[in-house]
């Protein structure tokens, strides 16, 4: 672990939060702002990334760059948790319980996808 | 002071920018605030659209940076007409219209009646953040009263900058924003706010507020009378547009979302120049007792208040769709206001807000 590794995680942790920003946006205002759908994506890809990854065989600074720092930052819970309480503060309670199931049902396949790629890579 | 006065309200977006680059949002309060207007009030939207139909939304945390803002400046006619041609400049896009509106500082004992006492009246209270009234929030105890009177409905509106009594009053993070200005707007027979005049005055240590003549359109989901047909232009020649205010519940809902998204939504289908909705922190219409959130809950309890803005061959189309949505519940008002810029012709087509 040296300084150039810890700098790098910063650099790519800034950009996939700026990812995750203008992929959510995109996402959103293509698909409708009735459902968090933006949210969704970013975390259903990143868990196909994640799960790609840990496939590989990665060295432990790899896995930090591209695990943690990249992945790590383009998704996001807090945004899902926050998102899914706007959606009950409104009484839409369907969507709430929909936006939880899904997401999770989606990230695990998701997960187990990657996962399955990345061992046959 | 208690004289003919003028209400500067603009409609824009949040990251539009000024020629200089700098936020069209901080540009205008400063000039508020160096000019030292008597109250001048910044306010957030949850969800809004203007002349280029872009809807802006707080629904998803990323689109939530670019909310629908209101501006609303209050002064005697000859300082509000100072700030025109500046306010005008600021801002590249959105809709600048200019109302009519009774302003009333100091001691309301000797306000005496207003005049038209027949007609709806829509009063505007302006406080401070953390103004209270024998140990109660200020804005609690207006809504009180007025409810003890018999006005029909009142809902408190949260600002984020503004003046007050010609100070700049900024709400930052690590501060109590105690002087920051909120709003209480009150919609009710004329005769009943004047007679909670002289109550407000004694409750409040500073008194603030403005009067203004509405029609009532529908209330508890009963039409009364379709938006007043109106002249073409106001004294200056300036175009004449109206302005529908649509005050709902959070709680209310229309096939499953609240009755405000369904209206913005529904509204920008059909192509109407703009609509902004404001969530109120705390009000109450009819019989119900003021009401706002509550420490635990899962569905939030507050008001919202829809601003429509239209010309006037468009507003039937807009009132039909309004009338549609609160069929059960509601109060819609209309008020005439002459447009300063009207949407649909900003100076930059390039700009992004809209």
């Amino acid at each position: 672990m040296n300084v150039l590794v810890w700098t790098a995680v910063v650099v790519i942790g800034g950009a996939g939060s700026l990812l995750r920003f203008y992929a959510d946006g995109l996402v959103s205002s293509v698909a409708g702002r009735d459902f968090p759908l933006g949210t969704m994506v970013i975390n259903v890809s990143g868990a196909v990334v994640l799960g790609l990854l840990s496939g590989l065989a990665l060295s432990s600074s790899q896995y930090l760059l591209l695990g943690t720092a990249a992945v790590g930052s383009y998704t996001t819970f807090s945004t899902w948790m926050l998102e899914t309480q706007r959606l009950t503060e409104e009484r839409q309670h369907r969507k709430a319980v929909l936006n939880i199931v899904v997401s999770l049902a989606l990230g695990i396949a998701a997960a187990a996808l990657g996962r399955l790629i990345g061992m046959h890579l | 002071m208690n004289e003919d006065s003028l209400k500067l309200t603009s409609y824009f977006g949040e990251r539009q920018r000024t020629a200089d680059n700098g936020f069209a949002a901080d540009a205008l309060l400063d000039l508020y605030g160096q000019r030292g207007i008597a109250t001048s009030i910044l306010l957030r939207g949850v969800e809004g659209f203007g002349a280029r139909q872009r809807l802006r939304t707080d629904r998803s945390l990323t689109l939530s940076d670019d909310l629908p803002l209101t501006a609303v400046a209050v002064d005697t006619r000859s300082r509000i007409e100072g700030l025109l041609e500046s306010t005008s400049g600021l801002l590249r896009s959105g809709l600048v219209t200019l109302e009519r509106a009774r302003l009333l500082t100091g001691d309301l004992d000797v306000v005496g009646p207003i005049e038209m006492p027949d007609d709806e009246t829509k009063l505007t209270v302006y406080l401070g953040r953390q103004e209270r009234v024998y140990r109660v929030p200020a804005f609690v105890a207006v809504c009180d009263l007025l409810h003890r009177r018999g006005v029909a409905g009142a809902t408190v509106l949260l600002g984020v900058d503004g003046t007050a009594h010609g100070t700049r009053q900024r709400a930052t993070f690590f501060s109590r924003n105690a002087a920051t200005p909120m709003m209480v707007i009150a919609v009710g027979p004329g005769e009943r706010i004047s007679r909670a005049l002289p109550e407000l005055g004694g409750l409040l240590r500073d008194p603030l507020l403005t009067l203004e003549r509405v029609a009532i359109c529908k209330r508890d989901g009963q039409l009364l009378c379709a938006p007043p047909a109106l002249a073409g232009t106001d004294e200056a020649s300036r175009p004449t547009w109206h302005k529908l205010m649509v005050y709902t519940s959070e709680a209310a809902l229309h096939e499953g979302q609240p009755i405000h998204r369904a209206i913005v939504r529904r509204l920008r289908a059909a192509g109407i120049s703009g609509a902004t909705t404001q969530r109120g922190i705390w009000g109450f219409h009819g019989d119900h007792a003021p009401h706002g959130d509550r420490l635990l809950q899962l569905g939030r309890r507050v008001p919202a208040v829809t601003i429509v803005i239209d010309a006037p061959e468009r507003i039937a189309t807009a009132f039909a769709i309004i009338d549609e949505l609160t069929a059960e519940q509601g109060l819609v008002t209309s008020e005439a206001v002459p447009t300063l810029r009207p949407a649909g012709l900003p100076p930059e087509p390039a700009s992004r807000a809209g």
